[in-house]
């Protein structure tokens, strides 16, 4: 069992639902907070990843990282180094990747709240930020468990943008699921299956999560 | 098109405090009003469909595409308050349709607008004291504690207007059928209470209903509204008469 990989996984899973969850709600809170073709535009862009194939994805990461390009130049720049092949690389894919699991729960659930509660939120002097905080958040608490869980467990499962981004640098880039690729390369079917069934175990408990809740509030709601 | 909004006609009635003019399409229904509010109860009253709530909906901002003018009097000037947030105008609002916080205690929904911004402890105890007073008022001290699912629909009323009641600052009050589901013994329990209440804030009313019977009760300003055009202002009695008439008979 290759720990040091399962460790990175779920470290990066952690870190990309942490910072997901920072940036897709007041994304979502936008996208969700009226019409107009600028938020069905955003809200298009952010659901690309859903029907991208993750290399694609990747080979522009990658792209964007590296010194041929002027955002790349800028990047090393900056940091001092390319993000290419380092955890934080694999971070900033991870939160690309995954960010229509994110946003979508989020902005299903910032559209679902009443629209006269938030109106007259607002007309009793609640600004936005306060509405937000008071009225909608506590309303759509739900989808920020989906969005975390959703998030997270699909970081978990991510292979061709990790690859391409973070090439297979075992303790640095190397996750589980690449673990397994190389596994069975090698043709070592116990050690990838011993690997795969944690992955599966994690999804599976992640789903639970979600679904257990779900049934729990709709149970409270009705008793 | 006679252009109520931005006209400036406005026939400059005494004492004056606020000012509407509102002009535009809402659904099937044409909505061209300009109305000056001068008494310190005023009744909108017509039947359903008329543009009742739409007016108090413009007044508060939430009626976008619509022309609306709206102003307030400040000593001698005139505060134009249409293009101000919603948040900022002023107001404490009680629509028509539930919009009590269900994730909020009775309690919670009526201090919502007094938990606004952090403040210090001498103010946070002032609002405390406004709550209780408003509870008081509807008599909702003993259900506090409850969620707005668990209340019947005239306790959820009470709830709604005690919310409006205790918004800080406000200098107009609007509500929207604003006894609906009160049972009337409840209501004429309370009007006194009410009434006390907001001559001590000068704080102005409009409200809207469709019930004859409540317009000549609150001995109100009334506006009589049909399809979206002002048809009569004046005393209850007299813009009510013909209806108060047929009452009377009933009655007799």
């Amino acid at each position: 069992m290759d720990f040091p990989a399962l460790g990175l996984t779920l470290r990066l899973a952690f870190v990309t639902t942490l910072v997901l969850l920072l940036v897709a709600t007041p994304l979502a809170a936008w996208i969700a907070g009226g019409r107009g073709v600028a938020r069905r535009v955003v809200q298009a862009a952010v659901a690309l990843p859903l029907v991208l194939p993750p290399t694609v994805l990747g080979f522009y990461l990658l792209l964007g990282m590296s010194p041929r390009t002027a955002i790349g130049r800028v990047l090393i720049a900056l940091l001092g180094h390319s993000l290419a092949f380092t955890f934080w690389g694999l971070v900033v894919g991870s939160v690309v990747y995954s960010m229509p699991f994110a946003v979508q729960p989020l902005v299903a659930g910032f559209a679902g709240v009443d629209r006269g509660l938030v109106e007259t939120a607002g007309v009793l002097g609640a600004g936005h930020w306060t509405v937000f905080r008071k009225v909608v958040a506590p309303l759509a608490k739900m989808s920020f468990v989906t969005a975390g869980v959703l998030t997270f467990a699909h970081t978990v499962g991510e292979f061709g943008v990790v690859l391409m981004v973070g090439g297979d640098i075992p303790g640095i880039t190397r996750t589980l699921s690449i673990s397994i690729f190389d596994q069975v390369q090698d043709a070592n079917y116990a050690a990838a299956n011993r690997a795969a069934v944690w992955l599966v175990g994690l999804s599976f408990v992640a789903l639970l999560v979600i679904y257990v809740r779900g049934g729990w509030k709709r149970g409270v709601a009705v008793g | 098109m006679c252009g109520v909004v931005g006209s400036g006609g406005w026939r400059l009635v005494e004492g004056a405090h606020h000012r509407l003019a509102v002009e535009g399409t809402v659904g099937a229904l044409r909505l061209e009003v300009a109305l000056e509010i001068a008494a310190p109860w005023t009744v909108i009253f017509g039947p359903s469909g008329s543009g009742k709530s739409s007016l108090l909906r413009a007044m508060c901002g939430l009626l976008p595409g619509v022309e609306v003018a709206f102003a307030r009097r400040d000593g001698d000037e005139w505060t134009a308050l249409e293009a101000m947030q919603s948040s900022q105008r002023k107001l404490g609002y009680a629509p028509q349709q539930t919009t009590l916080f269900p994730h909020m205690s009775v309690r919670e929904n009526v201090a919502f607008a007094t938990s606004q911004r952090p403040r210090g402890r001498a103010a946070w105890k002032k609002a405390e004291t406004v709550v209780d007073a408003a509870l008081e008022l509807f008599s909702l001290h003993l259900l506090e504690e409850r969620l707005p699912g668990e209340l019947s629909g005239g306790e959820g009323q009470r709830v709604n207007l005690a919310r409006a009641f205790v918004v800080p600052g406000a200098r107009l009050m609007l509500l929207d059928e604003p006894f609906s589901g009160v049972d009337r013994k409840l209501r004429d329990a309370m009007l006194p209470g009410m009434k006390a209440w907001l001559a001590e804030l000068d704080l102005p009313v409009i409200s809207v209903t469709h019930d004859v019977d409540e317009a000549l009760l609150l001995g109100a300003e009334v506006v009589r509204l049909d399809q979206g055009q002002v048809m009569a202002q004046g005393a209850a009695a007299e813009v009510l008469a013909e209806e108060r008439v047929r009452m009377l008979g009933n009655l007799g």
